[in-house]
């Protein structure tokens, strides 16, 4: 038990996370169940981006696409008499497929220049569902009656978050991680040792972009009403950026930190008036702070402020191990 | 007569033309299975340029590389990779913040063999062998002196299971007890069923070390042969060995 | 014919102003090798303070540029004083954090707007902003004429301070190679800073201008930045006449789809866009690239 506690640090904590989202409606409020219903959704997104952003290091600023793709497509089928939950698939496969046309274009662009490319993406989708009919236009769309049962979507939130942590913790150590990880570092090494960046950034985007499908298809089942603004927003896809960008990018927790702080700041925000108008200030203000002192964010000082606490060390087992 | 048998890389008339440089111009040789062939020449006479289009990590104006057999032209790197020819760069760059061991896993697990599970890790640890870095396995490969990070490029890519391995200057930089240990480990890969190819500067090793070579200068192949005919070649001592000379007077 | 005069003509007075306000992101991005998404912030400050001026003081849009400009120069120096000199320089080109600074610059930026002029809609009316003049038989707009000279004149202006002064001999040789500018005795520091304010002051300028031609909210700047990312990279990323000639190209596109096809002026976005992605994947050198691409194959055999 210990031994596999050592090698999965993060498997503790990760425990208590689940148990308390798990058993919340037992013993939270409503209101309190809504805020964590709210941070599971942030995790989702937050993890599910750093899969492409954080791990293969390609930056994109278009993912409240995705979102918006997975609760149209609920919402549509729903008003055509499918069941919600029936929907979720159909949305991740549209999202998976919409990222692979994205993909295909413009990953052959490097770091920056594939980051601004996914600035226009987003645009372009937003002005396109503002722009047609049966998308309800830019006045949006509403769920039938009779699709709403919070404890559901309590679960079916609570579950993605869980489950997309999982997916992620294991894709991470496995063969498909560590390419991720070469492509980040080195993409020409990558490729030089048989590694084919384009095939893996396209996978990384397809799974990642349809979990936020999923994730965006609950968020219409739970708020029964969605339309361009709140869905497609380019406000969206920045709070999605900046929460692994802040929690730490290529962690694991990092995207769960992040989460947490922006959901915790999303009802700041709302709660007061004066705030709710700033928050451009404090995104804008995190963003550059965290670029200037700390880019790898706030498991990145977490780690820096780790190393340097002195620790017992035990060289004989290391050595022990590295011969092994 | 008994047939020839086949060259496991035939190049022929490769020419690279970069923006008004051209760096190869026509060059064409064949290599034959478990040579070890060297390529060797002046500074800027095309040699690393010629590995990249072999790799495929750029491709050829003009010209044919046939592997096995099989034309090369038009393939990814990572597509070549696969089919068993790779290279070493002479400029090292492995992934800094990987260990040495998740370095030459990259290799095991998208190379040419593919392994997956205990057959990767086994094979994992046995380049490490192979390239006396077993005891770095676990050490981040920013911190290996450079005779360590010379071994790892090359555990690297040892690591896909190649047939043919280009080895570009692994002897540059370093001191003559580790250059005879990587002539033992050159020596070594050959006798275990790969086909070398070689740029090297180190005129004594080349002369030890190969079968026969070809000499590049400004791009063009102006020698080819054994190592005891070309370097006494007169057109190659003009144009090479005055830049080993000094070479030679400081080893 | 004549309507083809007539999106040519179009196409020219635009390309002016596109140029100007590519010409700023294309000397920062030269000099520090850095994107500036904060000059879409930046262009709509500027559009603020020139429409501030003008509500308060009832000064002139273009008149104002002659104190707008300035300021932003110095307003741009002293962004790259406090905040930018601070980034690593990463020899391999534009660096991820370079390029999430600077919009988080670009998202304060915003956010003064809205807390000092709120999210309304504004523009600028002056007594000739709905004059126009008859040329070919189309109609163009006095203000739009007045932008293009104006950008013209700034142009100049610019190419001038490259080609004669020191000052400007010692950014193009930041550009072409920043180590040997640096070892013929250039404060590479001094140049990035100045740079900089030229930059700002040159999104400034293209800001005022579009004042005058449109009306704005904070959140404006975002297409024309998308604009001008279409056509840095359309005219090569390091060349100035390129530039110049990528601010034709798109603008030229853009008229004739809008002349020409049904595609609605909203989707104007989409096509700079597609154009921007095109580009980049199909020539990343840009024009100058295609050029010498179609260079070597005539002269080559």
């Amino acid at each position: 038990m210990m031994a596999l506690l050592r090698r999965h640090p993060a498997l503790l904590p990760g425990l208590v996370f689940s148990a308390v989202l798990l058993l919340a409606p037992t013993f939270a409020e409503r209101g309190t169940q809504n805020d964590l219903w709210n941070m599971a959704f942030f995790v989702v997104l937050a993890a599910a981006w750093n899969l492409l952003g954080g791990f293969a290091g390609q930056v994109s600023l278009g993912y409240s696409a995705f979102v918006g793709i997975g609760a149209y497509t609920t919402v549509l089928l729903a008003q055509a008499g499918w069941s919600p939950w029936l929907t979720l698939p159909v949305g991740a496969a549209l999202a998976a497929a919409f990222s692979v046309v994205v993909g295909l274009p413009t990953f052959r662009l490097r770091g920056p220049y594939f980051t601004i490319a996914t600035i226009g993406v987003g645009e372009a989708v937003r002005v396109i569902a503002s722009g047609l009919d049966f998308t309800g236009g830019s006045s949006g769309l509403r769920m039938p009656a009779g699709t709403f049962d919070f404890t559901a979507n309590y679960y079916a939130m609570v579950g993605l978050a869980l489950g997309t942590l999982a997916l992620v913790a294991w894709l991470q150590q496995n063969a498909f991680g560590l390419a991720l990880e070469a492509i980040r570092q080195d993409i020409d090494g990558a490729e030089a040792l048989g590694v084919n960046s384009t095939w893996v950034k396209l996978e990384a985007h397809a799974i990642s972009s349809a979990l936020v499908a999923v994730a965006g298809g609950l968020f219409a089942t739970n708020f029964q009403y969605i339309s361009p603004g709140s869905v497609f927003d380019f406000r969206l896809s920045l709070t999605i950026v900046l929460m692994p960008i802040v929690g730490g990018m290529g962690t694991l927790a990092g995207p769960v930190v992040g989460a947490m702080l922006f959901s915790y700041l999303q009802i700041k925000l709302l709660a007061s008036p004066t705030l709710r108008d700033s928050y451009l200030f404090i995104y804008g203000g995190l963003l550059i702070v965290v670029m200037l002192f700390e880019p790898r964010g706030i498991m990145g000082l977490w780690e820096r402020l780790w190393s340097r606490l002195p620790r017992r060390r035990t060289p004989a087992i290391a050595e022990a191990r590295g011969a092994g | 007569m008994p047939a020839e048998s086949a060259p496991i890389l035939a190049v022929s008339s490769v020419s690279k033309r970069f923006g008004g440089l051209l760096a190869l111009d026509t060059v064409s040789f064949e290599v034959q299975p478990k040579e070890i062939f060297s390529v060797i020449g002046p500074n800027g006479a095309g040699k690393t340029t010629l590995f990249s289009c072999l790799v495929g990590a750029v491709h050829p104006t003009t010209g044919s590389v046939r592997f096995r057999g099989e034309e090369l032209s038009g393939l990814r790197n990572d597509q070549i990779v696969t089919r068993g020819l790779v290279r070493t760069h002479q400029i090292v760059k492995p992934f800094r913040d990987m260990t040495v061991a998740d370095n030459i896993r990259v290799g095991v697990l998208y190379g040419r063999l593919r392994l997956r599970g205990s057959k990767a890790r086994e094979r994992v640890d046995e380049v490490l062998g192979r390239t006396q870095l077993v005891h770095r396995a676990q050490a981040k490969a920013g911190v290996l002196s450079i005779g360590e990070l010379k071994r790892l490029e090359i555990a690297r890519a040892l690591a896909t299971g190649p047939e043919v391995l280009c080895l570009d200057e692994v002897m540059g930089g370093l001191n003559p007890a580790e250059i005879q240990q990587a002539m033992v480990l050159v020596r070594a890969l050959r006798d275990s069923g790969l086909t070398i190819l070689m740029i090297e500067h180190h005129v004594h090793a080349v002369a030890g070390l190969s079968d026969r070579l070809v000499v590049l200068n400004f791009g063009k192949k102006i020698a080819e042969g054994r190592p005891g005919e070309v370097l006494r070649d007169p057109a190659v001592v003009a144009a090479y060995l005055g830049d080993e000379t000094k070479e030679e007077a400081r080893a | 014919m004549q309507k083809l005069a007539i999106v040519a003509l179009n196409s020219l007075l635009a390309a002016g102003l596109y140029a100007t306000m590519s010409y700023g992101l294309a000397v920062i991005y030269g000099v520090m090798r850095i994107i500036n998404l904060a000059h879409a912030g930046l262009m709509m400050l500027a559009a603020y303070a020139t429409w501030a001026l003008n509500d308060r003081f009832g000064l002139d849009p273009f008149l104002s540029m002659l104190v707008v400009a300035p300021a932003f120069f110095l307003l741009g120096m002293a962004l790259y004083a406090t905040v930018i000199r601070w980034l690593p320089r990463s020899s391999a080109g534009p660096s991820m954090q370079s390029l999430l600074l600077l919009f988080g610059v670009w998202l304060v930026l915003q956010n003064l707007a809205y807390a000092i002029w709120g999210g309304d809609t504004q523009s600028i009316l002056t007594p000739y902003t709905m004059e126009s003049v008859q040329i070919f038989g189309g109609r163009f707009g006095i203000p739009q004429i007045l932008v293009f000279v104006v950008s013209i004149l700034s142009l100049v202006g610019l190419n001038l301070v490259l080609r004669r002064t020191f000052l400007g001999k010692a950014i193009r040789a930041v550009t072409q190679n920043r180590d040997a500018a640096m070892l013929s005795g250039v404060n590479a520091g001094q140049i990035a800073a100045v740079a900089f304010g030229i930059g700002t002051a040159f999104a400034a300028m293209a800001g005022s201008m579009l004042s005058t031609l449109y009306a704005f909210t904070p959140d404006f700047g975002r297409s024309f930045l998308l604009k001008a990312f279409c056509i840095i990279v359309l005219g090569g990323m390091e060349s100035f006449t390129g530039v110049a000639v990528g601010a034709l190209v798109l603008a030229f596109i853009e008229n004739f789809a809008s002349a020409y096809t049904s595609i609605p002026v909203s989707y104007q976005d989409a096509i700079s866009f597609t154009l921007l992605v095109v580009v980049l994947v199909a020539a990343p050198g840009g024009l100058p690239g295609l050029w010498r691409l179609l260079d070597r194959r005539v002269v080559a055999r």
